[in-house]
């Protein structure tokens, strides 16, 4: 494990919106460490001892279901903060947060994390905002998941995962995607065929690229440009 | 029904009393920081189908349910709406300003004719600053509210409708601190985003299971761990975290005719 030099811009967007006076009060107890696939970054109504910043990679927020099948219910990647009870003031959740893409973050423990933001009214209004943005895209699932395709949804799955990865490939196994879509395996290769057929992505062995990222958002539903034009509204990323 | 204009009853209604105040929130504040807000909390009527916020419209007044529930839905751009979550005596609804909101996502509807508080956001504004216990409160509640909003997310993408049917029913009446609910069938098919036809299959089976009754636009629950039998685990893992996360159970609130001490 690294530290972040002070010399150095945050990577991790969010942290790059607070002021140099909040990033030099967290610099000192954050620690930059890789994040492995599936990791688990807090667990499921257990307390969560580290918040995380990514810096590369994209964290699921994920509710089990009592048959033991996951849901995604949303997406944290370099844009934001993982800890939400944390920055509302609670310890724990019935919401996992697992690695999807294997990358690395900076993270340091919630208590101190606390500690420093009862101290910066500044940093509880960026952390907030990022609250808000993450809420609104939770909401937007709600209503993605009950009015929209399992190709459409997908679309938005893949988009979401590509703007926070920066890039047009990256891994995600089909476990995962399954996982996001609320589907069993099967269900993903159908959804996924279909986009590779029309060209628009080629996914073989867990890794994804996206050949037409135009036709992708017009296969999706609307709920990617929602979620999309609220974070960069809200986030400025 | 109400022969006065709502603005002339607030005017007759005797001044705010903490002593009395069923909403869970400003019932838990310390006396010198209700002390604080007092004079911004208006007493009001929530009316049957009454729309508090606009999905994208600005958010000028916070609620505070006493009497009855809100619903706040997701609206899409064709105008279809659901669901997200239920808000009753336990919550506030217009919370979001206290994340740095400006605009309402959801539009939030009352599904039940009754009363609340509201205070305008700029009131809140310049009060939040000086209580933060208010503050605390509102964002553990905003934290509660989200973990309800996502346990529906997850739900949309994994259960039935006999099953969303039978949980909302519950989180409904839990709020509703009445044993019959007044709901029709086309304002519940809105709820759930399905159509009527679908709703009215569902209702029936459970009225046919003997756990619910359905007549003339009245829902009874006649039973009611039937009724969470048939529910998916959504509605109590819901309670659950209200519980663990507020510390109350939102039909203990609702259902609540003493005067709540505040803290």
């Amino acid at each position: 494990m690294t530290k972040p030099k002070a010399s150095e811009p945050p990577v991790n967007r969010l942290l790059a919106l607070l002021s140099s006076r909040d990033n030099a009060a967290l610099r000192p107890h954050l620690e930059r460490l890789p994040l492995d696939y599936k990791q688990s970054l807090y667990r499921a109504d257990k307390p969560v001892d580290f918040v995380y910043f990514i810096e590369a990679g994209v964290g699921s927020l994920v509710n089990t279901m009592a048959n033991g099948q996951a849901a995604e219910v949303g997406t944290i990647g370099n844009e934001g903060i993982v800890g939400l009870p944390i920055v509302l003031g609670d310890d724990q959740a019935p919401t996992a947060v697992y690695v999807q893409v294997p990358g690395s973050g900076l993270r340091m423990k919630a208590s101190l994390f606390k500690r420093e933001l009862a101290r910066s009214p500044t940093m509880q209004v960026v952390m907030l905002r990022y609250v808000h943005a993450l809420f609104n895209q939770v909401a937007q699932s709600a209503a993605c998941n009950h009015f929209h395709s399992l190709e459409q949804r997908c679309c938005r799955w893949l988009l979401m995962t590509r703007d926070r990865m920066d890039s047009d490939k990256f891994l995600l196994t089909q476990e995962f995607l399954a996982m996001m879509l609320g589907v069993q395996r099967p269900g993903v290769s159908i959804a996924a065929g279909g986009l590779q057929r029309a060209g628009l992505i080629n996914y073989s062995r867990g890794n994804v690229a996206i050949l037409d990222g135009v036709g992708l958002k017009k296969r999706s539903c609307e709920c990617y440009g929602v979620s999309k034009r609220e974070f960069d509204r809200l986030l400025g990323v | 029904m109400r022969e006065l204009p709502s603005r002339y009853e607030e005017h007759f209604l005797s001044p705010v009393n903490q002593k009395t105040i069923r909403n869970r929130i400003l019932a838990a504040l310390p006396a010198q920081e209700f002390a604080l807000i007092e004079g911004s909390l208006t007493r009001t009527d929530l009316h049957l189908g009454e729309t508090l916020h606009l999905a994208g419209a600005k958010i000028e007044q916070v609620y505070f349910p006493e009497i009855g529930f809100i619903s706040a839905m997701a609206v899409l751009s064709d105008g279809s709406p659901i669901e997200i979550g239920l808000i009753g005596a336990e919550g506030a609804a217009g919370v979001a300003v206290l994340l740095g909101a400006k605009t309402s996502y959801s539009e939030t509807m009352c599904q039940t004719a009754g009363a609340a508080h509201r205070m305008s956001v700029e009131a809140l504004n310049r009060a939040i600053g000086e209580a933060p216990h208010l503050r605390d409160l509102l964002l553990k509640y905003i934290h509660a509210f989200h973990v309800q909003v996502a346990q529906t997310a997850a739900c949309n993408a994994h259960h039935e409708v006999s099953q969303r049917l039978a949980r909302w029913l519950l989180a409904a009446h839990d709020r509703s601190g009445v044993p019959e609910l007044s709901l029709t069938q086309d304002l519940i098919a809105v709820m759930l985003g399905v159509r009527r036809a679908t709703v009215s299959i569902a209702a029936g089976m459970l009225q046919k299971a003997g756990v619910i009754r359905y007549q003339h636009g009245r829902i009874t629950i006649i039973d009611r761990i039937g009724l969470e039998n048939a529910a998916c685990e959504c509605y109590s893992v819901v309670v659950s975290e209200y519980r663990n996360l507020l510390g109350i159970d939102p039909a203990v609130v609702a259902a609540e005719h003493l005067p709540m001490s505040p803290a």
